[in-house]
């Protein structure tokens, strides 16, 4: 006897259940949608429909959403760069003219200055510009553009509205050289302006100067004006020279020990007046009666 | 041809000294440049240009800014005599002490200096700083590497048109 294979026999149970879960299918739906066109209302299986779908549509919005907004962005981008490259190119014009502005009204505001210095004078100072200075450590020299062709001689002064600049001490054709007055070289009579009290004021180099030869019982403090004392006949009196900055007592010795800052700023000179008054013949001339 | 190059450059040097350098805050320091070119003439020049080189631009250099003339020619000519003289068939290799030799006479010919005016003009001199004599002996030869390559370079290339404008030897049969 032939025996029926089991396959077959799954099989037709298999397509049974298949017809069965379908018809059954069929018939949840239909009864949900006669409910859902006859019933008019939102029932639960409607809920649950929308709470189902709802984050999946709110999911894809947003994506898309932020996907839109990045492509604006960028786009936009562009444009703000090249407004960005055109306020910059102003902005950049606009502070080269400011700075040019800027050194105008300064230099302006310089030339007034000398200009108000020069009219006040009971000389007629020339006025010189700095051309050269002197690179090596030991000397403090200038060179300007003013020379024998302008009647310059060796020995006149050169100052500034802040102060004395210096002296006068080798002259070419157009051009001269001035010791400065920081020079070690260089010594000049001074005066503490507060009390008269006299002393020699010399240069250090960079660091400014030193009034040597004031008494130790001197009253003397710091910010204290210091000024030409006019004795010797090189230099008139009372042209400020500097302010005290330190005062040093040293237990041993009569004089103290005062350092002077320049009111002249020596790095930045670029324009000094030369008194034309020849401060050489003036001393000839106080000389010559003592000799006689 | 050759001395007149590095003098045009000499003065060139002490033109940018004494006007371009000024305009750098001080604590950049302020090379010699020209005490440098002194010193590669003593390395490279002969006798009599090397003296003619020193002595002029020293000269030119104390009208533009020394005080008692006279003084800063004498230390040029003093430094390119020193330099020859110690450098004139020297065993060790040039390379080897062209730089550290320039600084060792920039801080010597300092020291002579104020030795100098201590003895002549002790008033005048400034106080003696120990820091700041080496501070600018060592400026004095970072400053030399590029100028000496400078100088080589343009010292190199005179000699070598010096050459090719000088006609060939004929062979003597």
């Amino acid at each position: 006897m032939r025996k029926k294979p089991k396959n077959i026999t799954g099989s037709s149970l298999f397509a049974t259940l298949r017809i069965s879960l379908l018809i059954s299918v069929l018939f949840i739906v239909g009864l949900l949608l006669l409910g859902s066109m006859f019933g008019g209302t939102f029932g639960t299986p409607h809920k649950l429909t929308l709470d189902f779908i709802g984050p999946l549509q709110s999911t894809v919005t947003r994506v898309t959403s932020g996907i839109t907004a990045f492509k604006n962005d960028y786009v936009a981008l562009w444009n703000v760069r090249a407004e960005n490259k055109r306020l910059q190119a102003l902005v950049d014009k606009y502070l080269t003219e400011l700075g040019e502005y800027r050194e105008g009204y300064s230099s302006y505001l310089h030339l007034e200055e000398l200009l108000e210095f020069k009219e006040k004078q009971d000389f007629n100072p020339l006025m010189a510009r700095v051309v050269g200075k002197e690179p090596v450590y030991w000397y403090q020299t200038i060179v300007v553009d003013r020379g024998e062709s302008d009647d310059v001689l060796e020995g006149m002064i050169a100052l500034t509205p802040h102060g004395v600049v210096g002296q006068v001490i080798h002259t070419g054709e157009n051009y001269c050289k001035i010791l400065l007055a920081n020079a070690p070289s260089s010594a000049i009579d001074a005066m503490i302006q507060k009390n008269r009290i006299r002393g020699i004021l010399k240069g250090v180099g960079e660091k400014g100067y030193v009034l040597h030869y004031v008494q130790k019982n001197v009253d003397v403090s710091v910010g204290d004006h210091i000024v030409t004392a006019g004795i010797g006949g090189v230099f008139p009196a009372g042209i400020p020279l500097g302010k005290v900055s330190v005062v040093h007592k040293k237990r041993r010795g009569m004089f103290q020990e005062i350092e002077v800052t320049p009111d002249v700023d020596f790095q930045k000179l670029e324009f000094v007046f030369i008194d034309p008054t020849d401060r050489r013949k003036i001393l000839r001339d106080m000389v010559q009666p003592i000799e006689r | 041809m050759l001395l007149f190059s590095f003098w045009v450059l000499g003065i060139a040097l002490i033109v940018a000294q004494t006007t371009l350098l000024q305009f750098f805050p001080l604590w950049t320091g302020r090379p010699d440049f020209v005490f440098i070119l002194v010193a590669f003439t003593g390395y490279r020049f002969a006798w009599i240009p090397g003296i003619i080189l020193a002595f002029t631009l020293g000269w030119v250099m104390d009208i533009v800014a020394g005080i008692h003339l006279g003084f800063y020619p004498l230390l040029c000519l003093l430094t390119f005599t020193a330099l020859k003289v110690l450098t004139s068939n020297s065993p060790v290799k040039e390379s080897t002490y062209q730089i550290p030799l320039v600084g060792g006479s920039y801080f010597l010919i300092q020291m002579f200096y104020y030795f100098v005016y201590s003895l002549v003009l002790p008033e005048v001199l400034p106080e003696w700083s120990w820091s700041a004599t080496t501070q600018r002996t060592a400026l004095v030869v970072i400053s030399a590497v590029p100028l000496f390559l400078l100088f080589n370079s343009l010292f190199e290339y005179v000699q070598k048109r010096r050459m090719q404008s000088k006609p060939p030897r004929r062979r003597q049969r």
